[in-house]
């Protein structure tokens, strides 16, 4: 077994045996004719705080703080056991007021980006190098002016060089759009092939209608074409790897916020003291 | 009033911060004097570098007392020593503790407040200095680091002076040429027998000599032959317990071998856009499959590539590096069972190597004789060659030979502190670049790309090379190692931004970038107006409390710095 399976091993047991042990101290609680709401609530209010500190911890990254590999596993199973406790603490019924009921959906919103973030973290970095080389992401832009210029310059010459529009025509209305903009981010993301096999279509049977010069101007567009593709690849695993940060945080913070404010209602009206 | 968008000083030259500011001429004069650099012609110096000028400036005249250390082993010093009056002693072991009393580090580290200080005081423009820490813009000042080091005496002096085994040098005795010309630390600790005044030469002023006067070179490889040799066969398991005189007649019938190139970078550079199989064939052969096996091969300094023939062509199978042997088993498998005595595999220079010959007839004769049966078990079992015997039967616990060939086609396996990426892992969430350039006044000291082999990238990060090229052409010594951790740091106050080490890097983790004041205006040369440069590399966070802030950024254990000379932990970071 390797060292990261034995970790996650171990980790999940640890979570499962602090998740227990918090249900069997709520029921307790409860059986002593006290709110265990207070106590959940607490438990999982002080939980959602320490998970916020990971971001802190991130811009801390000169300070001997713990490697940020170990505050991400500590992140992701005290994530878990704040779901259990999320649970525990909604009594597993939907909320009834609005206020509860927004506090519930951003919860929920929570939990859910971030175990679609684990997920995308764990099953996107090895199908970026499926594609091809791995690009640095802010270097996708260049490398795609590059490349649609170059297929500019082979279909203006191709006038020439092949004595007809053909190919010059076929660079204007599929290739010029499809060079210019990243696209098929989708197809991309979900590991579809088949716009870029409707593309190599599109090639070949240009291909059968040309000359010799003509067809290697093609070879030529078509290496170019494949190039590109990778680059949408890579764009559209990247930017969906760095975009779901951008709701998960929002989320994160507007729950701490209302976290505060419920914390603040639920003394102020709630029916009964810890 | 708008702030200034150019900030005009003195282009920094070589000599703005001499090794020593009380070096007078008359100095100069005594030291010249010494009929080693008497012998020496004033004319073989280039105008811009007499002899004079290097003596005035990268040297310096110590005083020692009786059992104050002058080099310690283990030290990265780099310096060169003249005895000019007294006498010294050179140990085999240190004086004391590893750690206990070894040198600072050069950068001085930042305190916990000091650390999270950065997070408001980093700079708001790119590559921000403080211009009155130039030497050119507020004069020469002395290299107080080293000065202020309190200096370490041996205790027992009376008795390390009796132990047989240490050797004394007398008035006009050199050493520490080993160190300062082969980017090692030194193998031996000196210490001052009565009272010693000693000339220090800095290894940037030994080099300029040795360049410049034949009779100076000759002399001092010599004495890097002769003495480092004995050293060296100490320092390995195999021939550490014999004794002296079994020892010495070893090293009187060793030969010392050099191949290739020592300064192999730029024709490196070349070989990369060729096939791997064209890169191999570069390599000068040391070895090769069949040959008749004269003797027991040991790496001094530098790589050999071990390779395997097969019917297509050569397979890498392994790297050996500085103390490690090739031959072992096939002599043992001769001593023992009289099997034929030829190579099993090839070996080939990488880049440079120099290594020791011990004849197979005195290993079979003092050497495999003298070890246990466990010893001999133990050696075989690291032996390169047996190792890769083996694989059939291992492969689980060996790293795999295609990665092995790209480590050493792209010759990162030079790293002490490799950046390796599992791109498997790596979301690119960039979190480690970020950290560098915090930990960097908000400048990021590396490129998150590099060469690929599956799932490993190596990034263009600095390797801190066993065998740092990067070093040898500096004009300054501003780029060099630090004394206490011996990684390759950079005095970004003695650059003088000639781009000697950029160019040298055979990696491309050297860059030039103009520097800018602490208003963000460009800083120029005054002459020629054109922007001062300054060379820029990762230093693995030397100054920073929590070490390499990339490694500990990373939230998904996806990047390490490897020391590629254990291949454990590389083996354990491949399987995880």
């Amino acid at each position: 077994m390797s060292s990261f399976a034995q970790r996650r091993v171990t980790s999940i047991g640890v979570a499962f045996a602090a998740g227990g042990l918090l249900v069997l101290v709520n029921t307790l609680y409860g059986m002593s004719l006290r709110d265990a709401a207070f106590l959940n609530g607490w438990l999982l209010f002080g939980g959602m705080v320490f998970l916020t500190l990971f971001n802190a911890r991130k811009k801390l990254p000169f300070l001997p703080l713990m490697s940020s590999a170990l505050w991400l596993q500590i992140h992701v199973y005290l994530g878990f056991i704040c779901v259990a406790l999320f649970l525990l603490h909604t009594s597993f019924r939907l909320p009834n007021g609005l206020f509860e009921t927004l506090l519930w959906i951003a919860t929920v919103m929570l939990f859910v980006t971030g175990i679609l973030g684990l997920i995308l973290s764990r099953r996107l970095p090895p199908r970026l190098r499926a594609g091809g080389e791995r690009i640095i992401f802010e270097r996708i832009p260049g490398f795609r002016a590059q490349l649609a210029n170059e297929a500019e310059a082979l279909s203006f010459n191709s006038l020439d060089d092949t004595g007809n529009t053909a190919v010059a025509n076929f660079y204007w209305t599929i290739l010029a759009p499809y060079l210019r903009k990243p696209r098929n981010f989708l197809g991309h993301l979900f590991g579809s092939r088949k716009h870029f096999r409707r593309l190599e279509n599109q090639f070949r049977e240009l291909k059968r209608y040309e000359d010799a010069k003509g067809r290697e101007v093609l070879t030529r567009l078509a290496e170019i074409s494949t190039a590109k593709d990778n680059l949408d690849h890579q764009y559209a695993l990247q930017l969906t790897l760095k975009l779901w940060l951008f709701f998960h945080l929002p989320v994160a913070y507007s729950v701490l916020v209302m976290s505060l404010v419920h914390t603040f209602l639920a003394y102020a009206f709630g029916s009964a003291a810890p | 009033m708008p702030p200034k968008k150019i900030v005009a000083i003195p282009r920094p030259q070589r000599w703005d911060r001499p090794f020593d500011t009380e070096m007078t001429e008359r100095d100069v004069d005594h030291v010249i004097d010494l009929p080693v650099f008497k012998k020496m012609d004033p004319k073989g110096f280039p105008k811009n570098l007499p002899l004079r000028g290097i003596l005035r400036n990268d040297a310096r005249i110590r005083s020692f007392e009786h059992g104050e250390v002058v080099a310690r082993a283990g030290d990265f010093g780099g310096s060169f020593f003249l005895i000019l009056t007294g006498r010294v002693r050179a140990l085999r072991e240190e004086p004391e503790g590893r750690a206990n009393g070894r040198r600072p580090s050069s950068k001085d580290k930042r305190s916990l407040l000091g650390a999270f200080s950065q997070l408001w005081s980093n700079a708001k423009v790119p590559e921000r200095r403080d211009l009155a820490a130039y030497p050119a813009v507020s004069g020469p000042w002395l290299m107080a680091a080293e000065d202020e080091a309190p200096r370490l005496k041996v205790e027992n002096a009376a008795e390390a002076i009796a132990d047989p085994r240490t050797s004394l040098l007398t008035e006009g005795g050199m050493f520490g040429e080993a160190a300062a010309l082969t980017r090692r630390p030194y193998s031996r600790t000196y210490f001052a027998e009565g009272r010693a005044v000693i000339l220090e030469l800095r290894w940037q002023g030994l080099r300029d000599i040795r360049r410049c006067d034949e009779t100076f070179r000759e002399h001092v490889d010599a004495l890097y032959r002769s003495r480092d040799l004995r050293a060296h066969l100490q320092e390995s398991p195999l021939f550490h317990h014999l004794d002296d005189r079994v020892l010495d007649h070893i090293a009187r019938n060793t030969l010392f071998e050099t191949h290739g190139e020592f300064e192999w970078a730029h024709d490196f550079k070349r070989l990369l856009s060729e096939s791997p199989e064209e890169v191999v064939k570069a390599e000068p052969v040391i070895s090769d499959y069949g040959d008749y096996l004269d003797g027991l091969i040991l790496i001094r300094s530098g790589f050999g590539r071990i390779t395997e023939q097969e019917p297509a062509g050569l397979r890498t199978a392994g790297f050996l590096t500085r103390n490690e042997t090739f031959g072992l088993q096939e002599i043992m498998d001769h001593w023992r069972r009289d099997a034929p005595l030829n190579h099993r595999f090839g070996l080939r220079a990488v880049g440079y190597v120099d290594l020791l010959r011990v004849p197979t007839v005195l290993v079979e004769r003092f050497v495999l004789p003298s070890l246990s049966e466990q010893a001999l078990a133990d050696i075989a079992r690291e032996d390169p060659s047996h190792h890769i015997a083996a694989l059939g039967d291992r492969r689980e616990a060996t790293v795999d030979p295609a990665l092995v060939d790209f480590l050493v086609n792209t010759r990162t396996m030079n790293g002490t502190s490799v950046m390796a990426i599992n791109t498997d892992r790596c979301t690119a969430c960039d979190d480690c670049v970020r950290a560098c350039a915090s930990a960097h006044d908000n400048n990021p000291r590396f490129v998150r790309h590099g060469p690929e082999h599956e799932n490993i990238q190596i990034a263009n990060a600095c390797l801190h090379c066993v065998d740092a090229v990067c070093l040898i052409g500096c004009p300054t010594g501003a780029i060099h190692r630090d004394p206490g951790q011996g990684l390759v740091v950079i005095d970004d106050t003695t650059c003088i931004g000639c781009a000697t080490c950029a160019n040298s890097c055979p990696y491309n983790n050297i860059r030039m970038v103009e520097i800018r004041d602490d208003r963000g205006a460009l800083v120029v040369d005054q002459a020629s107006g054109n922007p001062i440069v300054k060379a820029t590399k990762c230093d693995l966070c030397i100054n920073q409390p929590g070490g390499p802030a990339c490694q500990r950024a990373c939230p998904h254990d996806a990047l390490v710095r490897l020391d590629l000379r254990d291949r454990d932990s590389l083996l354990r970071w491949a399987s995880q």
